[in-house]
């Protein structure tokens, strides 16, 4: 068991999630030392954590709801506070479907639930959905994005069944727009915005994929950066400008190791703690 | 004729999500000292047309306990009442009811700690998806296989029936709102009210009957 996560990235692993080891390692091919926390070790070594990722899976086998269980959980009370502190925090789906259901996301009002990640609306199906999607980066706000210019398209892929955000209150809405805090957004291939299937691909409101605190130090995000850290990851037949790196890098292993379009969201953590 | 369809599904064996839900109000929200019994129902609520309630009920009958969309017979038991013209007396002579399953949810009352002599309340709280068509769909896929019955009106959810300490009805569905809807971090589990909805359907006075 680690005894200190001093100048570490900390994983979080709650019962039934399942991409707290490859979340490790590409915080780590971003240049960051990472460790895995278990849900019950002491709350306070979480506290000398450099960052905290609630990465994706089904935290307490989605019971009742994705993500509400872990969000009662005590050691969301020091994380509460980690994230108060303005220390980066990123939750990958069903992180992000924690951070929501724990009141951090959008974080208007610390802690009350102003948002849901709802059961995913699709035009010819229902239930899980798995593929990769284009998502567009907006603004300057987020510090997990910072190695993004405003406007870079990404490829990313998504596996989810509740990824829509939806809020009953047109107010949080426009204050989220206010805030700059809608910082990815589902789009197509060269940045258009499109809210119908499969572009949208879950029916989120204002195409959101991933939603950011008012101070930008906690981001909860559907999409996988994770599962999209090496160039090797990204399918072959992806559409857009990454589709002709991936191609080039057939037949040549060294290049295959090349950066995916996902490690930025790690990488940008290092631009964070250097200035 | 109509009649009014009641389908309450439950598992026979434990259910392990009630048991997560039971823990996390009774010690991560520190309800344990007024949550005294958790059950957790999938219901169906229907108005069918059909010649009589005993061809209404026996073509649902045939349906449900065949499709796995509403009940598999290797893990749950249901209760199936059709209420409607034609319907042969019960026992008490007050309602007209055709019965079908092995479940008896009106006599279900899972109480998992001392309730005292204090009032208590089971409440039983249903929950269902704002802006959903799956009522919808559920119908379809009834009138597809009924076959000389149709559902005219469908309405389905997750039923929790919570056994409450309360001083009186009022206090009982305060209580149980309470727990039920998540408002916070720290308030309220069952339902984010950004996307659900739910609806108290029936409070029954536990220190009126027989706890046995």
């Amino acid at each position: 068991m680690q005894d200190s996560f001093s100048g570490k990235v900390a994983v979080i692993q709650f019962p039934g999630v399942n991409c707290e080891s490859e979340s490790v390692r590409a915080v780590r091919a971003a240049g960051l030392e990472s460790e895995i926390f278990r849900w019950n070790m002491p709350p306070q070594l979480l506290g000398e954590a450099l960052a905290v990722i609630l990465p994706g899976g089904f935290s307490y086998q989605d019971r009742i709801r994705a993500g509400v269980v872990a969000a009662k959980d005590t050691i969301m009370d020091k994380l509460s506070d980690f994230a108060r502190d303005g220390k980066p925090v990123l939750g990958i789906c069903n992180g992000a479907q924690v951070l929501v259901e724990a009141g951090f996301i959008p974080g208007l009002h610390w802690e009350k639930i102003d948002l849901a990640l709802a059961p995913n609306v699709m035009s010819d199906r229902e239930g899980y959905y798995c593929n990769w999607v284009h998502v567009r980066a907006e603004g300057n706000n987020c510090l997990w994005m910072n190695k993004y210019k405003e406007g870079d398209v990404i490829p990313l892929p998504i596996a989810h069944a509740e990824g829509r955000f939806v809020t009953k209150d047109e107010d949080i809405i426009n204050d989220m727009h206010k805030n700059n805090q809608i910082v990815l957004r589902y789009c197509t291939e060269v940045g258009d915005l499109d809210s119908s299937f499969p572009v949208n691909p879950n029916g989120s409101v204002e195409n959101a994929a991933g939603i950011c605190n008012p101070e930008g130090n906690v981001l909860a995000m559907m999409p996988h950066p994770e599962r999209a850290s090496w160039l090797r990851q990204v399918p072959e037949d992806i559409s857009g400008k990454w589709k002709t790196k991936r191609r080039n890098a057939c037949c040549r292993p060294e290049i295959m190791e090349d950066e995916g379009p996902g490690l930025a969201f790690f990488a940008s953590l290092i631009r964070e703690m250097t200035g | 004729m109509k009649a009014r369809a009641k389908l309450w599904v439950k598992l026979k064996v434990t259910d392990l999500v009630v048991e997560t839900a039971w823990l996390t109000l009774t010690e991560k929200l520190e309800f344990g000292d007024i949550l005294y019994g958790l059950a957790k129902y999938s219901c169906w609520f229907m108005t069918c047309e059909g010649k009589n309630s005993e061809v209404i009920i026996n073509a649902l009958d045939r349906v449900i306990s065949l499709d796995s969309t509403f009940t598999n017979q290797n893990k749950h038991k249901y209760s199936l009442v059709v209420e409607g013209e034609g319907a042969s007396s019960g026992e008490d002579g007050k309602e007209a009811v055709l019965r079908r399953g092995d479940l008896q949810p009106e006599k279900d009352f899972p109480f998992r700690a001392e309730a005292g002599s204090a009032g208590v309340y089971a409440c039983d709280c249903m929950i269902s998806e704002l802006e959903s068509d799956k009522d919808k769909s559920y119908a379809d896929r009834l009138n597809g296989k009924l076959g000389g019955v149709s559902v005219s009106e469908m309405r389905a959810g997750l039923v929790w029936r919570m056994i409450v300490r309360a001083d009186g009805k009022d206090d009982a569905a305060e209580k149980v709102k309470k727990m039920a809807v998540t408002r916070s971090r720290r308030e309220g589990l069952l339902l984010n009210p950004h996307y659900q909805e739910f609806e108290i359907i029936s409070t029954v006075n536990l220190s009126k009957r027989s706890r046995d």
